[in-house]
């Protein structure tokens, strides 16, 4: 990673189509991803969040133009040894049913041949960094645990191996709002401590401005806008201001000074 | 004489033929298996070859069992040993459900557990062996257990052309015209098919509810 230019993007949708059935679902996408940062992605329900997580990590191919990570086309990467470098935390949790937390946590170093003590307790911490007792949980199974502790498994099988990218497809939206705002506030503190450069998806507006060092909105398979938190908030003009109107009336709802 | 002295009398001959239903069956079924389950894997993923591998599996199993063993007769290596052609047409007969089965557990894997294997970087075969075949190892035991249950019955058959079992008895009978003769056949074999759906049942439902 560090014979990378500084100044060069970690990750870059250069004029990204992906089609699929006749139909594109990506066009003509351009977004450069910064070293360490958290670009949140913001938009409506199928407007290609996920899509674009996935050509991130090669699970699909560009039909056109090019996805680079770390300066070189998905394309061009062994797509094993690129995925190991990038945690994945799914919209549906996909916890392997049939394994134990442990298992699941433990899976990435596992295969990448970590010794068995090693493995245990690497476990051991992300389970404590995600907020679950380790003694608690370790020897359940994903259908022994509630839909919220799926996902904060989920999030700690993706930092198990310590993969320099991180993409999370909504993490969190299973959790109750005062977990949810706690877990919140573990990953920015854990976002100090471990740079890493995160793609976060999320549906939630006030999740974005909390978390993201800069917000890219999608409307139907296309970039409309890059946003810093402050600028988002503040649009008066533009995409983002439907949902910077939507925080606004919110808060006058509620009585807030605006 | 009744049925039961029969029985006790021939019991001897009941063991002797039993246990050579048990080889037929036991020899057949595990080279069904050893056949069909990779054959199930490469139709999950080779979708095109679903039509030619499950198709052709499909026309076996409709052609009548006496026949089956009569086609095979003639084969160089096969029809010289009648227990040799017996395991083959059996092993064709078991063969169906089990890549039927194999082939639906496999692809019956939810697509987000798809999703995140792949997605974390597990090889192809990581991903068979350590996701897919577990997962499935319920519906295959399923299509074991189907494709047991039914060679217990067509091996009866298998007496016709000399290759022994409990058929003999079967076949025995009727030409005496004699239901006991015909039920020290087909008693032991009934036997053998529930003592068979019982083991891979309780075996399917262990591997079933070890996650769900
Ligand atoms: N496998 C697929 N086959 C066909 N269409 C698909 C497929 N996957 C996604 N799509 C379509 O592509 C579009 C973008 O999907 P995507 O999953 O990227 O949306 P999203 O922004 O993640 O939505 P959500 O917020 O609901 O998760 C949607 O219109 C969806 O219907
Ligand atoms: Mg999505």
């Amino acid at each position: 990673m560090s014979d990378l230019p500084p100044d060069e993007p970690a990750i870059q949708f250069d004029h990204v189509r992906f089609r699929l059935d006749g139909r594109d679902l990506l066009t003509d996408f351009c977004l450069e991803i910064h070293r360490g940062e958290t670009l949140v992605l913001l938009g409506r329900s199928g407007s290609g969040k996920t899509t674009i997580l996935r050509l991130i990590n090669g699970l699909i191919l560009p039909s056109g133009g090019v996805v680079r990570v770390e300066g070189r086309a998905t394309t061009g990467w062994d797509t094993v040894r690129l995925r190991r470098r990038i945690g994945y935390v799914i919209q549906e949790g996909g916890l392997f049913p049939h394994f134990t937390i442990e298992r699941n946590v433990g899976l990435i170093p596992r295969l990448e041949g970590w010794p068995p003590e090693r493995v245990h307790r690497r476990v051991q911490e992300m389970l404590e960094l995600v907020g679950l007792n380790p003694e608690e949980f370790r020897n359940r199974y994903p259908h022994q645990i509630s839909g919220g502790q799926r996902q904060r498994v989920g999030v700690a099988r993706a930092l198990a191996a310590d993969p320099p990218f991180l993409l999370l497809d909504e993490p969190f939206g299973a959790l109750d709002p005062l977990t949810r705002s706690e877990t919140q506030r573990q990953f920015l503190s854990l976002r100090q401590r471990v740079r890493k450069t995160m793609v976060f998806v999320t549906h939630d507006v006030t999740e974005a401005l909390l978390l993201a060092s800069r917000i890219a909105l999608i409307e139907a398979g296309r970039s409309a806008g890059i946003y810093s938190p402050a600028e988002f908030l503040d649009s008066i003009e533009g995409p983002a201001r439907e949902y910077a109107d939507v925080v606004r009336a919110n808060g006058k709802i509620l009585g807030w000074p605006q | 004489m009744s049925v039961l002295e029969y029985f006790v009398r021939h019991r001897q001959e009941i063991l002797e033929l039993s246990v050579q239903h048990l080889w037929l069956v036991g020899a057949s079924m595990l080279i069904a298996v050893v056949a069909g389950v990779p054959l199930g894997i490469l139709v999950s993923r080779r979708p095109r070859l679903d039509k030619l591998i499950l198709g052709s599996a499909n026309i076996l199993e409709t052609i009548p069992s006496l026949a089956l063993f009569g086609f095979l007769l003639p084969a160089p290596w096969l029809g010289a040993r009648a227990d040799r052609l017996a395991i083959t047409a059996l092993a064709l007969y078991a063969l169906l459900p089990i890549i039927r089965n194999t082939y639906a557990g496999i692809t019956g894997v939810d697509p987000a557990v798809r999703e995140a294997a792949r997605g974390m970087g597990m090889t192809g075969r990581q991903m068979l062996f350590q996701v897919e075949l577990p997962l499935a190892s319920g519906v295959i035991i399923a299509g074991v257990r189907i494709a047991t249950v039914l060679t217990v019955g067509i091996a009866t058959i298998a007496a016709a052309i000399g290759a022994g079992g409990l058929g003999e008895f079967i076949f025995r009978g009727l030409a005496m015209v004699d239901n006991r003769v015909i039920l020290a056949g087909a008693v032991p074999a009934a036997v053998m098919a529930l003592v068979a759906d019982i083991f891979f049942g309780a075996l399917e439902r262990r591997l079933r509810h070890s996650h769900v």
